[in-house]
């Protein structure tokens, strides 16, 4: 029995058993993610199942929704509704409704704590931002902002809430600590839409067509030329995605060079972008043709659009995963 | 003619801002004609052309701009509305623009028609969209004339006739 001999029969057959097992638990790990898609013209929100690409439940919320958070850990999802100016709250296990809280304005963009205990709510008619609890779902603070906020987004590394002001053409940033705020910096005009990675803010500047890109070690910008009225950014591994509402596409924006590097057909007028993570996949909101547009990110291409319902918009990041 | 009378009216006695409530709004009308959609699209994506088909267009004007395409409308109610031309998709059929000055009481109005197949080969289906907020942007109480009300009602008469006339100029070819 030689060496040669004893690595085939014993090493490889383990090599196969442990690729195997490896495979299996991948596979079982993997989950099932949905897009809570929120549809302004007709209150509902459609949740779409991203596995078997399907439209699994219709939701009435309140008046014109908009924005969106989902509390991963609470297995929630909090539904901004401008017209009635209230707040639905959905119970991710069932997709049903189990709370609706008014609060007197009309919410405008919505993003969780890390911890998942608040949700921080621009107020568009009060130049606030509002904080509900999602331990009671009181409203339990607000602090002043600058002039119709809109954007909003927390950067965790940095523990900052970040938000653009549209008519002021400003990104404005608080210490999440005591809402102190600690910086206003000037951005293009009517900026809308915002996140932020680690040590960057992108938002988009709807007027310009050009995306701001600020570096929050050293407060260096950088502007970039999109498409047709951007309306959302967000950053992804190496690239950073842009709906251009007018412009019926994303652009796609490579994070070493800082230029766009491709443009991605949508629906009509695509509004709001977030990453599925498990089907590896943008999935974009279509307010004109109220649908849902699923771009497979290796390829970069179409795989599919999906029917939602009127108006689609999910402000916000729409994606949970189970 | 009263739907057009009132848009009239309406485009006479409001005032534009730029700011708006955090709504859009959306007209979407889609109308049948009986013409191929070859000859239904060489006609809608004629940007110089509105003035031979909507009935509230007296004169149209094109002027150019560097890369960008005006065209500056002259209305029957004498008022004047300056457009933008934003692109065309010659694959999907669909033209799109958006009102960049006019007294209008709706603002950041943006449009698209797209032409389809109808079902024979003498059959085409016309769509168009609009997308557009109301002119007053804060908290109730809003001001007579500011609202969603007023901002649809405008450009629903804007595209209803919009549509009704396309399909008369089409089909009287």
């Amino acid at each position: 029995m030689n060496f040669t001999f004893l690595i085939k029969i014993l090493i490889i057959p383990l090599l196969i058993l442990l690729v195997t097992v490896f495979v299996i638990s991948a596979s079982n790990t993997k989950g099932v993610s949905f897009a809570y898609i929120t549809n302004q013209g007709e209150n509902t929100v459609s949740v779409v199942n991203l596995n078997d690409l399907i439209v699994e439940k219709r939701i009435d919320v309140g008046d014109s929704p908009l924005g969106i958070a989902i509390i991963d850990s609470k297995g929630l999802a909090i539904i901004g509704n401008v017209g009635s100016q209230n707040l639905s709250i959905v119970d991710l296990k069932n997709n049903e409704v189990i709370e609706t809280i008014p609060i007197g304005t009309a919410p405008l963009g919505l993003t969780p704590h890390p911890s998942g205990e608040k949700v921080f709510i621009t107020s568009w008619f009060k130049n606030q931002v509002i904080i509900l609890s999602t331990k009671d779902f009181s409203i339990s603070e607000a602090f002043n902002v600058g002039a119709t906020p809109s954007g909003i987004a927390f950067n965790k590394k940095y523990n900052f809430i970040i938000i653009a002001c549209r008519d002021e053409n400003l990104v404005e940033i608080y210490d999440a600590a005591d809402y102190s705020l600690q910086k206003k910096i000037k951005v293009g005009n009517h900026p809308y839409g915002i996140s932020t990675s680690d040590n960057f803010i992108w938002v988009a500047n709807v007027y310009d067509d050009t995306v701001s890109i600020i570096n929050i070690e050293n407060w260096e910008k950088k502007v970039i030329k999109v498409g047709l009225h951007p309306y959302n950014v967000i950053s992804h591994i190496d690239k950073a995605y842009v709906t251009n509402a007018q412009g019926d596409n994303i652009s796609v924006i490579d994070l070493i060079t800082f230029k766009e590097i491709n443009k991605i057909k949508t629906g009509e007028t695509p509004e709001n972008i977030s990453v599925d993570k498990i089907n590896d996949t943008l999935i974009v909101t279509n307010w004109g043709s109220d649908s849902i547009t699923i771009i497979d990110l290796k390829t970069q291409e179409l795989i599919t659009q999906i029917k939602t319902g009127l108006q689609s918009r999910s402000f916000g990041q729409f994606i949970y995963t189970k | 003619m009263k739907k057009l009378l009132s848009f009239i009216t309406a485009i006479l006695f409001s005032v534009s801002v730029f700011a708006h409530g955090p709504t859009p709004q959306k007209v979407q009308e889609s109308v049948t004609v009986n013409v191929s959609i070859e000859k239904a699209w060489a006609l809608v994506k004629d940007f110089g052309a509105i003035d031979k088909w909507h009935p509230a267009v007296k004169d149209i004007k094109i002027e150019k701009r560097g890369e960008d395409t005006y065209r500056i409308l002259t209305l029957e109610s004498g008022g004047k509305l300056k457009e933008k031309f934003r692109s065309i998709d010659d694959d999907l059929k669909k033209i799109k623009w958006e009102i960049t000055k006019g007294k209008v009481p709706f603002t950041d109005f943006n449009a698209y028609i797209i032409v389809k197949k109808g079902a024979n080969a003498n059959e085409s289906i016309i769509q168009w969209t609009a997308r557009f907020y109301r002119t007053y942007k804060l908290n109730p109480p809003i001001p007579e004339g500011q609202d969603d009300a007023t901002a649809k009602a405008a450009v629903q008469g804007i595209v209803d006739n919009g549509i009704a006339g396309l399909k008369k100029t089409l089909e009287s070819k």
